[in-house]
């Protein structure tokens, strides 16, 4: 059971996980490209000064890409479900409801992790190339927050599409629009240091507010409208 | 133990009464149609029986379990069939048979390929690229393959030109025939299931109008078409009456007596008639007879 809904999702995201590694991944190319331009051709002195003490951050054009990569894997995996309510279907496999639920977004989370895992490695890898650990330690703590968004706005979209009625969607991403936007405030390097773990417990958390959704529909909140 | 057991059932949307205390069973091994017109609750009530809506009051028991909290034992023992044969559209033809062929233990592909070989599509079609009635052969085959005990369609006919109509029906009828499967099936068009189901029930606003085998039905339930001598005398709605539609002298008559108790009741009312006629019906005539047209 577990393979072959897995099998139904990686159908599902399987063209949209591909577009997000290679835009991601471009991005990062992209980034160390500039920073390679800055170093060599530029004043190298100057431009670490821009990083070390004035806290630029060279990897800021990635800011949204995990939120897009987050957004757009959800939407690959639920669109497909709420279309025509096929979620019916998924509802009435032999499996716990909650668990087939848990299972679809284990999966979509599992996957967007490794996709963060390989922006993550490739920044790693070309941050090594040209600067110290500590100004990458630096810069992996300030980025944190907008891959652990990511990974929220990603959760919050199954509570979102799986709602059975719009005037709840409407508030539920509303308040989500608050919440993941926390995750981007724009902020000198380190500033969220210490409120990481707040970041990480809240974003982990969103995980099973799909599951208040699937109740709803199957409560068949949409037939009381 | 009954395949399906509905127990008081009443539901209301908003402060809209669907039904009220709405009572049926079907019997293993048996094809039962759910008849109603549009708005009489036959969504209603396949939706509370697939686990998709909160009855107000009631349950609805299936092999015996509330049908609100299925186990998946019980999951895997009801083929359910959407109205419009939704399915996981963005998959091909193989990959929704290797999807659901790792979902179910009886799994039994022979069937879906059986029905699909009569079908013009590509390996690697995608259903969403299916006309309605392809997709139609690819919902039953699957639920063919998932080798069920009970079969839940909704709407089955919607959107199927009449050959692929038939070639379900008769498909069907002849699968769930021969390994004793019981079936649950709603149909706007009344003229298929007349090939199809064993039994009836037939639900108007607020309740039911008739549950029964459909040659008991068809046997008992009539209709007589009577000329009037006097066209201004009123005639009566009640008493052997279950609908009455007339246009001037022009009466038709439709009840479970028979033609003998007719002419007594004519006569005992004091209503005068020129002639009176039995009229064969097939089920959709039997059908709007009992409902009305409206």
């Amino acid at each position: 059971m577990y393979k072959a809904i897995f099998y139904k999702e990686w159908l599902k995201i399987r063209w949209a996980l591909m577009i997000f590694l290679l835009l991601g991944v471009f991005a990062l190319v992209n980034i160390f490209l500039n920073v390679r331009y800055g170093v060599r051709f530029m004043d190298a002195h100057d431009y670490w000064y821009r990083i070390i003490i004035q806290g630029s951050n060279y990897a800021a054009s990635l800011k949204y890409i995990p939120l897009f990569a987050g957004l757009g894997l959800a939407i690959a995996q639920y669109f497909p479900e709420v279309l025509n309510q096929r979620i019916k279907l998924t509802f009435h496999l032999p499996i716990r409801e909650n668990k087939v639920l848990l299972m679809q977004q284990g999966f979509g989370l599992a996957a967007l992790i490794v996709l963060f895992l390989i922006y993550l490695a490739v920044f790693f890898i070309g941050s090594a190339i040209f600067f110290p650990s500590e100004v990458i330690n630096m810069i992996l703590v300030t980025i944190m927050p907008w891959f652990l968004g990511g990974l929220a706005a990603y959760s919050l979209v199954g509570l979102i599409m799986l709602e059975p009625l719009w005037l709840y969607r409407v508030l539920y991403a509303v308040i989500a629009y608050g919440f993941v936007s926390r995750f981007y405030i724009q902020a000198v390097p380190m500033a969220y240091s210490n409120m990481l773990w707040f970041f990480s417990l809240t974003a982990v958390l969103t995980v099973i507010l799909v599951l208040f959704s699937g109740y709803r529909f199957r409560k068949g909140e949409m037939h009381h409208g | 133990m009954y395949a399906i057991e509905c127990n008081n059932l009443t539901h209301y949307y908003g402060k809209k009464l669907v039904y009220e205390n709405l009572n049926f069973k079907v019997e293993e091994g048996k094809i039962l149609g759910l008849l109603g017109k549009n708005g009489a609750g036959k969504s209603t009530t396949i939706n509370i029986m697939n686990g998709f809506l909160h009855p107000y009051a009631g349950e609805c028991l299936i092999y015996g379990e509330d049908s609100q909290h299925l186990t998946p034992a019980t999951k895997e023992k009801i083929g359910f069939l959407i109205e419009g044969h939704v399915q996981y559209a963005f998959m091909n033809v193989h990959q929704i048979e290797k999807f659901y062929s790792g979902c179910y233990k009886r799994w039994n592909s022979e069937p879906y390929w059986e029905l699909l070989s009569k079908l013009q599509v590509t390996p690697n079609q995608k259903i969403s690229r299916m006309s309605c009635g392809q997709r139609s052969q690819v919902a039953l085959g699957l639920i063919l393959a998932q080798d069920p005990q009970l079969l839940v369609l909704d709407d089955f006919s919607m959107g199927l030109d009449p050959g692929y109509r038939r070639l379900f029906i008769d498909y069907l009828r002849e699968y769930a025939k021969a390994n004793n499967k019981t079936v649950f099936v709603t149909s706007h068009i009344i003229q298929d299931m007349e090939r199809l189901i064993d039994d009836l029930l037939i639900m108007d606003y607020n309740r039911i109008l008739a549950q029964q085998p459909v040659d008991e039905f068809m046997t008992k339930f009539r209709q007589y078409n009577i000329i009037l001598d006097n066209p201004d005398i009123p005639f009566p709605k009640n008493g052997l009456s279950v609908n009455v539609e007339q246009i001037r002298a022009k009466v038709s008559f439709y009840t479970y007596a028979e033609r003998k108790e007719v002419e007594g009741y004519l006569n005992r009312e004091g209503i005068p008639f020129k002639s009176i006629e039995e009229i064969n019906m097939n089920l959709e005539d039997a059908f709007i007879g009992l409902t009305g047209k409206y």
